[in-house]
């Protein structure tokens, strides 16, 4: 197991590498020049210039990159160009606010995807299950922003059930159950199409379970269809479910760029949306950085809790 | 709340469960879990409710969604006008705009932390009397080397603590300085090379860089950098706090030397919001209580609703950027003859719903020298295509329309070029769209119109004439400003010149006018409206002003 570890945590290394050489270069492939867009149209050419050197715009772009990457080791960002306060200062609070999204939709997604995917499977072809199947569907096609537009007309203005934006309230801000108000929108309209996709794969995994030889011995001997259902069946479905759901948890950051931006929430998806319109490039080389941290390492969790399940079967 | 309670029960009611089978604990485990997930939890969050603490914060604190996210703090170094926008009510400068009176043309100049001034005979020398008894936020003194700490800070390359972009960012507001100088303590001088007849005008204005006085002690004590998270300066409101992207939190400063514009309110909430339909949703539901910038298309929507909406024209211009490279475009008859083929009128009155006026001169609304009776051609589709023809076009051609989706406060501004677009094709010109994102886009203006595209269109405009300088001067052709359409004509250059160096008024207004007549013979520029600035509140907000200018004074705001 901790072979297994070490070999995974190294190989995550030349990834790391190739990812942060994608996310530095990716600012500057982008046409124009960052220094003159961050000082507006009315600077001169030597504001510009003294921006640029501020900035260390003026070296080769890959002692750019060493540099940048050398900060990086030692957890320093830079300076964002747009607000001039450390990156990692600025993103340090607002990956807490992703993570807790993220945290609260992949509830969502484990505990709905699990529910849902068991009652299917054990209702195979009957009318719960091809509801089921509808309505995963229809969540899967859903973009993450029409669904949250939809969602805020009808909970927040129509029923006037939950707040439309932020993380707390504006003018007593405070409490975990004001968070959770807050969060219920953007949870769901962050993690409706994983919903599906984690029932589907995972209703997919359980009915072949379920056509397996060994079931039909299992059914033989008289235990409870419960048991059957229940136990048998889920417990090697499993690995599947973990597997699906860990590999959302990088797709959940896609949606959720989209959930904060809609509900306004200020984590790392709205802060790369702002940064990206005021090209402020070692803002979005940060958040592109985190997202990508996250993917790697939500899918090395993923492989290592899959790895110990199947471990505890052996 | 009872409601949805009821609608979990009916649900639960419809479950299908097969009676002939025993139901396991897992089972039941799994639809009561099913259900809470889906709706129960909306049940119990909804419940919630934080009234009856929240009620005194919430009468003295007003809430503000703005378009924008702002970039740092700093006022002379700091970039957008967004920023100013809430910049402008933490620090001052020696005089002001008067944005507590509305229904005028150009908020007049008022003192600010300057009682008065004396302009020398040959409106060189500019003396300021300062006033006598003003402190910072942080308590420290205002007094004539606060402000010549301050103009070290912009101008001096070898102050200790120099800003190094401010004195590029602020070239429209010091290109004719010539010297400064402490008089004594309440007095301070300012000399210029020439004459600058909007000299007082620029010093009220900010966007790029603002001429503001920042606590010089705060500084010293905390370094260049720690503006940005800690402004110090006299304005009506102080700085609280701000989370970046989230809000940002004014407190009203209770020693404010003005007694007439003491705050009503206790805390100014500024958040950005830059969804539109999210902002508009954020003002229905009380979450804040003030928007700006709601779509001219909501504005019914939002009026049923009992929500209170202000409007005024403001000193912006929407308006094209002609190509004189391009090779129909080069035969000034081309260009009349897009000229009269735009029904402006009809832009303004359905595509942008009435809340725009339509716009005919450089000359900005609420800009020095406006002349409302001014028309650089006639609408007139006929004669446009006679034009054309005996231009050598009879059925028209082809170009192309560069355009921008639109910065903070923009909304719609294809629909604008759609609107041109058909236009011009009832004269027999085929225009196609390409549209950018406004960082991008910028960056195109700024580096000059591309090879095949007739215009661009950006909004731009004052209530000082400095920004003609970036876009109708012969030297500011691309790399050197944002005259993108390569217009050249020396003339504009010495007119430019003479009405900033006129010494009254009257004298740069004639300058003006012969500037905005130069440029409708040559038709260079189109413009076609100026918007009208919308904001949306609260029936309980009362006391805005909604002033003819980019951003406003909010000391009179209150909240019942």
């Amino acid at each position: 197991m901790a072979r297994f570890i070490l070999m995974r945590l190294l190989q995550m290394i030349p990834v790391l590498l190739g990812v942060s050489f994608v996310v530095f270069i990716s600012v500057y492939l982008v046409p124009g020049d960052v220094a003159r867009t961050l000082l507006g149209y009315q600077a001169s050419e030597t504001a510009v210039q003294a921006l640029r050197e501020e900035m260390g715009l003026n070296r080769p772009m890959l002692v750019q990159y060493w540099i940048w990457l050398s900060d990086l080791l030692r957890l320093d960002l830079g300076f964002s160009g747009a607000l001039r306060m450390p990156v990692a200062e600025v993103l340090g609070g607002k990956i807490v606010n992703s993570l807790v999204l993220m945290g609260f939709s992949l509830f969502l997604v484990v505990a709905i995807g699990f529910v849902l995917s068991t009652y299917a499977a054990t209702r195979f072809r009957k009318l719960g299950d091809r509801l089921t199947v509808f309505a995963t569907l229809v969540m899967a096609s859903v973009p993450t922003f029409w669904l949250g537009i939809l969602l805020l007309y009808v909970f927040s203005i129509q029923l006037q059930l939950f707040p439309i934006s932020g993380m707390y309230d504006m003018y007593d801000p405070g409490g975990f159950w004001q968070l959770l108000h807050h969060a219920t929108l953007p949870a769901v309209a962050t993690a409706a199409s994983a919903i599906a996709i984690v029932t589907r794969v995972s209703r997919s995994a359980m009915i072949d379970v379920n056509s397996r030889t060994y079931m039909r011995a299992i059914r033989s001997r008289g235990i409870t269809p419960a048991r059957v259902n229940y136990v048998h069946m889920v417990r090697n479905a499993l690995p599947a479910f973990v597997n699906i759901s860990g590999l959302q948890v990088g797709y959940l950051f896609g949606s959720a760029i989209f959930s904060e931006i809609i509900f306004n929430w200020p984590g790392i998806g709205l802060q790369l949306y702002n940064a990206i319109l005021q090209r402020d490039a070692p803002m979005i080389q940060g958040c592109s950085l985190v997202i990508a941290l996250t993917f790697v390492i939500s899918n090395f969790l993923a492989d290592l809790i899959v790895r110990m399940l199947d471990a505890g079967k052996r | 709340m009872k409601q949805t309670q009821k609608t979990s029960n009916d649900l639960k009611g419809d479950m299908p469960m097969r009676p002939d089978k025993p139901l396991g604990w897992t089972r039941r485990l799994f639809s009561a879990s099913a259900l809470s997930l889906a709706l129960g939890s909306s049940v119990g969050l909804a419940t919630l409710s934080h009234d009856t603490q929240a009620a005194s914060a919430r009468d003295n604190t007003v809430a503000i969604a703005i378009e924008a996210n702002m970039a740092r703090l700093d006022p002379h170094a700091s970039t957008t006008w967004n920023t100013f926008r809430v910049l402008m009510h933490i620090f001052e400068g020696f005089v002001a705009e008067d944005l507590t009176i509305k229904d005028v043309e150009q908020p007049p100049i008022v003192p600010a932390l300057a009682e008065s001034w004396k302009i020398s005979e040959d409106g060189l020398t500019y003396t300021f009397n300062l006033r006598k008894g003003v402190k910072f936020h942080d308590g420290t003194a205002f007094n004539a080397e606060a402000v010549k700490f301050n103009m070290d800070r912009m101008l001096d390359k070898d102050f200790k603590y120099y800003q190094a972009v401010a004195a590029g960012l602020m070239r429209w507001m010091w290109q004719d300085l010539d010297s400064y100088k402490v008089i004594d303590e309440h007095t301070f001088e300012i000399k210029l090379k020439s004459p600058n007849s909007e000299f007082l005008r620029r010093l009220a204005m900010g966007g790029s860089g603002t001429p503001r006085f920042i606590s010089p002690a705060s500084i010293e004590k905390g370094g260049n950098d720690s503006v940005e998270t800690n402004p110090i300066g006299t304005g009506p409101f102080k700085f609280e706090k701000r989370t970046v992207g989230e809000a940002t939190t004014l407190l009203a400063n209770k020693d404010y030397w003005d007694a007439e514009r003491l705050p009503e309110i206790e805390r100014l909430i500024f958040r950005p919001i830059s969804e539109v339909a999210t902002r508009e949703l954020a003002l229905m539901s009380g979450e804040v209580d003030m928007i700006s910038s709601p779509s001219p298309d909501s504005i019914d929507r939002l009026k049923a609703q009992g929500l209170k909406i202000e409007s005024s024209p403001v000193s912006t211009l929407y308006m094209m950027w002609v190509n004189m490279k391009e090779k129909p475009l080069q035969d000034v008859r081309v260009r009349q003859a897009i000229c009269m083929a735009l029904d402006r009128e009809g832009m303004a009155k359905f595509h942008r719903n009435g809340y725009a006026q339509p716009a005919y001169s450089v000359l900005n609304f609420g800009g020095p020298g406006y002349d409302p009776g001014f028309r650089d051609c006639q609408y007139d589709p006929e004669k446009a295509k006679a034009l054309l023809a005996e231009a050598g076009y009879p059925d028209g051609f082809k170009t192309r329309m560069d355009w921008t989706m639109g910065g903070g406060g923009d909304v719609n501004t294809v629909g604008d070029a759609e609107w041109i677009q058909r236009n011009l094709s009832k004269i027999g010109i085929e225009a196609s769209i390409e549209s950018f994102d406004n960082g991008t886009y910028w960056d195109m203006l700024g580096s000059g119109i591309r090879e095949g595209t007739g215009f661009m269109s950006v909004s731009w405009g004052e209530t000082s004439f400095f920004w003609l300088d970036q876009v109708i001067a012969s030297d500011a052709i691309p790399p050197n400003g944002f005259n993108a359409g390569y217009y050249d004509n020396p003339k504009i250059d010495e007119l430019l010149a003479q009405a900033r160096s006129a010494k009254n008024e009257d004298a740069m207004v004639e300058h003006l006018h012969e500037i905005q007549q130069t440029i409708a013979d040559d038709m260079a520029f189109i413009p076609y409206y100026t918007p009208i600035a919308i904001y949306a509140m609260r029936p309980n907000v009362s006391g805005f002003v909604l002033a003819p200018q980019h951003w406003h004074d909010y000391t009179g705001l209150k909240k019942n």
